[in-house]
């Protein structure tokens, strides 16, 4: 079947991010050049050609865009600048749209007037539901001389507001990944999976999630590997530690400060600021590649964090030094900054990379090991 | 008769004849030969001490011959001519023997080869004895040239003679001058437009003093020679005007290739399906539009139509990437929010500010799409109204290994270059040979891309292989620098090995007519003989061998010459002796 040629995505795509690209004429130098490509799965030029085109069906079923991270190396040597690394970045974008079947995230992409209304609706959500549903602010200390933060907003009820919004967001993500596997497995008639693979090659993809050992491939910059992995960690830590633990984080009590719960909040909150404050000092300096080019949702999402990681730092002094109002105006802009942030960027922005990375590793290793596995039938066939 | 003294010189060559040639030993066999008065060997004949050593026994021995065993005559025959001339000798009074290609490079036994340099010294001697001297001829060239075709090739060279002063019978074929770039709308890469470059080239052209223009008008015969040709023209009102001139410049031009012969392009019965000149003329009425007057939404180019593919045509025409780059730029400032599409097989930018037009082009918004003419043409078929759009073409993407199938409304094939359908007429007046495509061939690819192998016929523009304007123009002035240079000298050396009828043996059988392939010889109705002009004579010897009555005498190959060459070959006083 013939696939229509639609020059209209070209027009789409353009607001996801990327400059024109048809400078790009196929010399294959980026694909040469990437760290990560290997045989059977061949990028970035192959998607920057479907999307040249305007193959709408035959991006949809690309994971490829998912492996790529951004390393910079195939656009500082492209002959052309027609800056293939951003390109794949765009096509990132555009797909976390393409599997999002609410409309959402596209229309968080596409315009940097909606997500920044979406984000102010929210914050201010935030803050009318605690000027309604807030608990007293007591200016009485603890004993040991902290403020009483669970009397204002106690761990049990926010830990109950929090799992509500993660089951909501888990079911987008999670329809939304189920979307992915449709367009980029089921879709993809050229192959057919064999069901032991699904068992063989997940190991793999789990171990990329833990490690991102992938991106630490794309060897020129350590330090941004080791950003991005700390925040990555830091992440996760504060998820796990907000969902299942909160009552056990959000104590009154001041505890020395080697205690675990200080000092993994102090991990997490390292995490974050040192992430954000490189990558805020990199999007202004624009030297690598990476920093090179930044779209909205970039500067919205580290601009977010940081101010969560901040307010997090601040509610922590304040409260153990004993300034109840510091503390429950921090608290209040910390959710404020929080929910906005958790709410557009994990199941339909920047977040859910988190996500679709390993799951594309998971796709296309099983799809490479399939066509090997055809090759071969096919070549014994023909012996 | 003068008493015959030869000198023989064998070369050493350095080590490259020396060392499978015993050249002592030639020197000691061949010395003792009637009439060799002088017999030397040298390291190195062609140097400068070499020649005069040679020049030093002519004078000082009385040589009247001369044979220098060396390398191949191809490489310095004329050098040592030269050398004998300096001496005072004719240079026709020299044979060469060849032992270093015929004998040292190729052979193992230093014995065997040897006694075969011997031989080929041997016979060299024996033929050197009845050369005769020869003189070089000369003739006066006629200042007025020919220029058949009045499109830009045709022109230039034409504008550029007459500038010089010197006359041009320009004759063009159509009612007008100009030839397809008078055609055109505008020209790649820098958007000039034709109209403006053509016209006032045309009207310098009709108003030289130096230019008389024949059209429309045909040339049907040429007589003569380089620097004294003839031609009869048979003008309107029936009277005929007969020319003469001393060089011929052919530029009949290209004609487009007709693309309904590849069915899958459906050309002729879709439409808007056109060719790229069809489309030039639409640019130049100044709307893009479709055979339904409307504006069209997806406009397709399809590159290579005709053009390498061992079904039309195998050669690249050249110039159709450079048109369907210029073509998608001039869409897209008349129709900002189409659709334009270009189906290459490669894109050819090469050339002056062409690849800047490519990278320039594709900033443009133009979708470029590769097919390969191997796995099949591009099918456009026509939607039956069924869809917006009117056609689809359907093919597999090269860059991607992807079946498509891209809408258009308005599809240009660009046509290949062809040579000009009277090209085969004219390579028969002009006497010019073609090639397997039907160009004009020239003299050398490589070293002498202008001239033909016919002395003062001369091939510009796209006659001889397809080509954009300025390429055509550079080739047009080139050649007219030459018939110029010729023009200035005025005289032409000619050949002096040269074949001769005997009238009082010629029986007038016309045999040799018949062969000569250059249409050098001619029957003299009234004395009944066969007549060779000296001036178109190559000295091939091809009647010479033919001739049934021995008539025939080919100058510098006669029989007594050749006989005698072979019997020197074959002589038992050739033998090795060793040392
Ligand atoms: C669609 C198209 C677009 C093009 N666009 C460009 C462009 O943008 N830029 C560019 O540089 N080039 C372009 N070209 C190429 C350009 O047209 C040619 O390079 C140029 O026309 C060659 O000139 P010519 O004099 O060799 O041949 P022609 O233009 O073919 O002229 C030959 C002349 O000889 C005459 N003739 C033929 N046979 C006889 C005969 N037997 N006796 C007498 N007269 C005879 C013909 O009538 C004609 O007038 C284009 C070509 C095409 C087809
Ligand atoms: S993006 Fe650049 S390097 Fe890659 S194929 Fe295109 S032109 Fe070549
Ligand atoms: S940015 Fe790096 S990882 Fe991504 S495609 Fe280019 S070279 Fe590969
Ligand atoms: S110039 Fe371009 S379109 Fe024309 S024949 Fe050559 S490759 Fe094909
Ligand atoms: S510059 Fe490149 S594309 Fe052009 S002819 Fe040379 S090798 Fe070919
Ligand atoms: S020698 Fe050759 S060219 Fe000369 S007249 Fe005889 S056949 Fe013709």
């Amino acid at each position: 079947m013939s696939q229509r040629i639609n020059p209209e995505l070209k027009k789409e795509l353009l607001k996801f991010g990327a400059k024109d690209w048809n400078d790009c004429y196929h010399c294959g130098n980026c694909t040469a050049t990437c760290q990560l490509t290997e045989r059977e799965i061949l990028f970035p030029r192959k998607a920057i050609r479907q999307a040249q085109m305007g193959l709408t069906e035959s991006l949809a079923s690309n994971a490829d865009p998912w492996l790529c991270y951004y390393c910079g190396d195939c656009s500082d040597t492209c002959p052309r600048d027609a800056n293939p690394g951003e390109i794949m970045m765009t096509l990132r974008r555009y797909l976390t749209s393409v599997y999002d079947w609410t409309g959402f995230s596209g229309m968080l992409y596409k315009s940097a007037k909606a997500h920044i209304v979406v984000m102010l609706v929210l914050f201010l959500s935030v803050v009318a539901a605690f000027l309604i549903f807030g608990g007293p602010m007591i200016t009485e200390l603890t004993s040991d001389g902290g403020v009483r933060l669970n009397t204002f907003a106690p761990a049990e009820i926010i830990a109950g507001i929090d799992h509500i919004v993660l089951l909501t967001l888990s079911f987008f993500l999670l329809t939304n990944m189920i979307n992915m596997y449709y367009k980029v497995v089921l879709k993809d008639k050229t192959v057919h999976i064999p069901w032991y693979l699904y068992f063989t090659e997940i190991g793999e993809a789990l171990l990329n999630f833990g490690t991102q050992l992938r991106f630490s491939k794309c060897n020129k910059s350590r330090m941004y590997w080791f950003g991005h992995w700390f925040l990555m960690i830091g992440y996760v830590t504060m998820f796990v530690l907000i969902i299942f633990f909160l009552s056990w984080f959000q104590t009154d009590n001041i505890n020395v400060w080697y205690h675990p719960q200080r000092l993994i909040g102090y991990i997490i909150t390292a995490g974050f600021l040192f992430g954000t404050i490189f990558f805020m000092i990199g999007r202004i300096r624009k030297k690598k590649q990476i920093f090179k080019h930044s779209h909205h949702s970039d500067w919205i999402f580290v601009v977010l964090l940081f101010l969560v990681a901040f307010s997090g730092i601040l509610i922590h002094i304040f409260r153990i030094n004993g300034l109840p109002f510091a503390t429950y105006y921090t608290y209040v802009a910390h959710l404020a900054f929080e929910i906005p942030m958790v709410v557009t960027f994990v199941a339909f922005s920047k977040w859910s990379h988190l996500a679709y990375r390993p799951l594309a590793i998971y796709f296309s290793n099983m799809k490479k090991k399939t066509r090997e596995l055809q090759l071969k039938s096919k070549l014994s066939v023909s012996y | 008769m003068e008493e015959i003294k030869i000198g023989v010189y064998v070369c050493w060559c350095g080590t490259n004849i020396a060392k499978m040639v015993d050249v002592d030993q030639v020197v000691d066999q061949i010395k003792f030969l009637p009439d060799v008065a002088v017999a030397r060997n040298y390291k190195y004949m062609c140097s400068d001490p070499g020649q005069d050593m040679i020049i030093r026994d002519i004078k000082q021995h009385h040589l009247n011959r001369v044979v220098v065993a060396a390398c191949s005559p191809r490489i310095h025959e004329l050098t040592f001519r030269k050398a004998l001339a300096k001496a005072g000798l004719n240079p026709m009074m020299f044979q060469m023997a060849n032992i270093r290609e015929q004998v040292a490079w190729v052979h193992t036994d230093r014995e065997k080869a040897t006694k075969k340099a011997v031989s080929l010294v041997h016979a060299a001697i024996n033929r050197v004895k009845w050369h005769e001297s020869l003189d070089k001829r000369t003739i006066e060239v006629n200042p007025a040239t020919l220029v058949i075709g009045g499109g830009v090739a045709g022109m230039s060279a034409a504008l550029e003679i007459a500038n010089a002063g010197k006359q041009v019978y320009l004759v063009e074929k159509s009612k007008k001058l100009g030839g397809y770039a008078a055609q055109l709308d505008l020209t790649f890469p820098h958007f000039y437009s034709a109209r403006q470059l053509i016209k006032p080239m045309i009207r310098h052209v009709e108003d030289h003093k130096n230019i008389r223009i024949f059209k429309p008008m045909q040339i049907n015969q040429i007589f003569g020679y380089m620097g004294n040709f003839q031609s009869t023209l048979q003008l309107a009102n029936g009277d005929e005007t007969k020319l003469k001139f001393g060089n011929i410049i052919v530029a009949t031009g290209l004609q487009p290739f007709d693309p309904s012969e590849i069915t899958s392009y459906n050309y002729g019965k879709l439409p808007d399906v056109v060719t790229s000149l069809e489309f030039e003329k639409m640019l130049a009425k100044g709307r893009i539009e479709t055979c339904e007057g409307k504006e069209p939404k997806n406009v397709a180019i399809i590159h290579c139509v005709g053009s390498r593919n061992a079904n039309y045509h195998e050669y690249c025409s050249r110039t159709c990437c450079m048109t369907a780059l210029k073509f998608a730029n001039q869409i897209r400032s008349a129709l900002p929010e189409s659709n334009i599409f270009d189906l290459y097989a490669d894109m050819r930018s090469f050339g002056k500010g062409c690849e800047e037009l490519y990278t320039q082009t594709s900033r443009k918004n133009v979708i470029f799409l590769r097919f390969d003419q191997q796995n099949g043409l591009p099918e456009i078929r026509s939607t039956n109204g069924e869809e917006a759009v009117s056609m689809l073409i359907e093919f597999t993407e090269q860059f991607s290994k992807e079946q498509v199938e891209v809408p258009a409304d308005l599809v240009i094939l660009m046509v290949a270059m062809e040579s000009h359908a009277d090209a085969k007429d004219i390579s028969h007046i002009a006497g010019i040979s073609m090639c397997g495509n039907s160009f004009f061939i020239e003299k050398h690819p490589k070293l002498d891309p202008v001239a033909t192998t016919s002395d003062g016929v001369f091939i510009v523009g796209t006659c001889q292989a397809p080509k954009d304007i300025p390429d055509s123009i550079s080739q047009a002035k080139a050649a007219a620098a030459r018939v110029l240079a010729t023009i200035h000298v005025g005289t032409i050396e000619v050949d002096v090995i040269t074949a001769t009828v005997n009238e009082d043996i010629c029986c007038g059988c016309q045999t040799c007519v018949s062969v000569c392939p250059y249409k050098a010889i001619s029957f003299n109705k009234e004395k009944g003989v066969s007549e060779v002009n000296e001036i178109l004579c190559k000295g091939c010897g091809t009647c010479g061998s033919t001739c049934p009555t021995g008539a025939i005498r080919s100058r510098h190959f006669t029989d007594q010459q050749i006989l005698s060459q072979i019997q020197g070959l074959l002589s038992p006083d050739n033998k090795f002796e060793k040392m």
